[in-house]
């Protein structure tokens, strides 16, 4: 079994690109819009102009397409699964036939189009989470959700758990690794033996996980209380974020091509 | 020979934008029965270079032999080399995990195919070769105990498997200096006693230096020195101080007074030999007054 350290997709990767240091909160509203416009859109023409939009943005991001390309590996499946399903499942005009199966005119439409549209919501979401650090994404999602305080919804104290958990995924995959390691050296096989057996090769993984992942939270905890830290309420920022004018021109820009191609397509 | 490292490299994320070179060019052949010390400053590849000696890495590029068996060849039987190389990781008391310390012993003989009957006996000796009592430890929870005894109890529960060579990371990390000379000590006996072949790695050459037979000395990926800790205090000096690791507290004295001009001998390993070789010069006033 292998554990791959870097979860090379979602991964920010640091540039000094107008994509970078747009506003957080501009960049998920944005990514938002473009994923409920793909929603709206049914024909293949509105698709490829998103798409374009997307790629053009990438290429703004310096990030080398390469990375985006290397994550998509990992969806792969996915989008291929859902173009099977699609192309067998729906029911119209018969192309090709293979004893029960059969493949429909209105089934391959269907599939390459959402196909498509997985492939660009993915698209969407990379160039998001390569193009902004976890902090600033975070510090976007609390002031966006901050806007719905009147509901009750504790913005500061999820944004919070959002930091943390982003901060100790590789803490906790790097751990993983170690143990595992640790314990193959002893003897220890996760990769051989029934479903039941691979469950029990678990457990002197799973153990050393947990016991370490409490008393990370434990210190953590006595570490944010010794620095009086006490939840949101009337708290300030380190890095205020501030709406500049390429945040505003890039949202109204993204906003109407989406609206445009929405309606139109 | 053992292990036999040809032409080793190990990169990290291999074409991802946070590639690592870990590893550059690493030759080594390392004997049965060796004592050897690996230090280097943290992050210099010590880790990722002993996790080729079992097989846990392959090279990127380059080959690596345990007892004359390719670890990058498919279908190899990377089990018996695990049990012949025995690998200690760093903080080894994060793996603990089973309800006794017996238990815990007993992880590693049992996965490996011991029969039961036997694997009492190998836990009984393992435990003392940590010096820990059987009667005393043997049914506590790994969980119980201090930060030291955890760390034996992890030491043991690789020693079980009876290994032919052990390699341990950074033992001594994190440890108060009384339980940081016993584990030491612990490890030159079990050298000793049993002729294992042992590699420690460390990032500091305090107290290492005098015990182990041969150090390797590591910078940024490559080996830069492969020598006898006396050689190398005696005529790279210079060198070692250069890549910024220290010497040992004796030694750095010695190769100061040499520095000041005094023609003192530094590939000195202890206080002893500092005493012994400074009153020498002493005694011979021709050499001191130069
Ligand atoms: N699992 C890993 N993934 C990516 N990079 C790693 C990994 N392990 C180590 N590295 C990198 O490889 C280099 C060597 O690390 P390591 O072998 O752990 O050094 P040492 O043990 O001497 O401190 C370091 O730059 C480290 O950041
Ligand atoms: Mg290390």
């Amino acid at each position: 079994m292998k554990i791959s350290r870097n979860i090379s997709f979602g991964q920010y990767i640091p540039r000094d690109s107008l994509i970078h240091n747009l506003d957080p909160r501009v960049k998920i509203l944005s990514c938002l819009v473009m994923i409920i416009s793909l929603f709206l859109i049914t024909q293949f023409w509105g698709y490829l102009i998103l798409c374009s939009f997307t790629l053009g943005g990438i290429i703004i991001s310096q990030i080398h397409p390469k990375f985006i390309f290397q994550g998509l590996r990992n969806i792969l499946f996915i989008i291929i699964f859902t173009l099977i399903i699609h192309l067998f499942m729906t029911e119209g005009e018969v192309l090709y036939q293979v004893s029960f199966l059969k493949i429909t005119k209105e089934g391959l439409i269907n599939g390459l189009l959402i196909s498509f549209r997985l492939f660009i919501l993915i698209l969407v979401t990379y160039l998001l989470t390569l193009t902004t650090s976890p902090i600033s994404l975070t510090d976007g999602i609390e002031r966006l959700l901050s806007f719905f305080r009147f509901m009750g919804i504790p913005a500061h104290e999820i944004a919070m758990m959002m930091t943390i958990a982003l901060r100790f995924i590789p803490t906790l995959l790097e751990e993983t690794e170690k143990i595992m390691k640790a314990q193959i050296s002893r003897g220890a096989d996760f990769d051989s033996g029934n479903i039941f057996e691979r469950a029990k090769s678990l457990i002197p993984l799973l153990i050393p996980l947990f016991v370490n992942a409490f008393r990370r939270a434990d210190e953590l905890a006595i570490a944010m209380e010794a620095r009086c830290y006490r939840g949101g309420e009337g708290r300030t920022n380190y890095r205020e974020l501030k709406i500049r004018k390429t945040d505003i021109l890039t949202f109204a820009f993204t906003i109407i091509i989406t609206f445009v191609t929405s309606i139109m397509f | 020979m053992f292990i036999h490292l040809d032409e080793v490299y190990y990169t990290y994320n291999i074409d991802m934008p946070f590639e690592t070179k870990a590893l550059k060019n690493i030759n080594l052949e390392i004997q049965k029965g060796e004592f050897i010390g690996l230090i280097g400053h943290t992050g210099c590849g010590k880790t990722t270079l002993i996790q080729h000696f079992n097989g846990l890495l392959t090279p990127t590029s380059g080959k690596v032999y345990v007892e004359g068996i390719d670890t990058s060849k498919k279908g190899i039987d990377l089990k018996s080399i695990r049990r012949k190389v025995g690998l200690v990781f760093q903080y080894p008391e994060n793996q603990l995990f089973e309800e006794t310390v017996y238990k815990e012993v007993a992880f590693g003989p049992k996965k490996f195919g011991l029969p039961e009957d036997k694997i009492e006996n190998r836990v009984r000796e393992a435990l003392k070769m940590v010096d820990l009592d059987y009667n005393l430890y043997a049914e506590r929870s790994p969980f119980s105990l201090s930060g030291g005894e955890m760390r034996r109890v992890a030491l043991a529960s690789i020693l079980s498997i009876r290994p032919e060579m052990l390699v341990l990371d950074e033992p001594t990390a994190n440890l108060d200096p009384q339980s940081r000379n016993k584990i030491l000590s612990e490890i030159k006996a079990i050298h000793n006693n049993f002729g294992i072949t042992i590699v420690l790695v460390s990032h500091n050459m305090e107290k290492i230096a005098e015990m182990v037979d041969r150090l390797l000395v590591m910078h940024k990926g490559e080996i830069i020195m492969d020598s006898s800790p006396r050689d190398i205090f005696a005529n790279h000096a210079n060198d070692l101080l250069q890549v910024g690791l220290g010497l040992p507290q004796v030694t750095q004295c010695m190769y100061e007074l040499k520095e000041r001009g005094k023609k003192v001998y530094t590939g000195v390993l202890t206080v002893d030999e500092a005493a012994k070789e400074i009153l020498s010069r002493m005694k011979s006033p021709t050499v001191s007054r130069k």
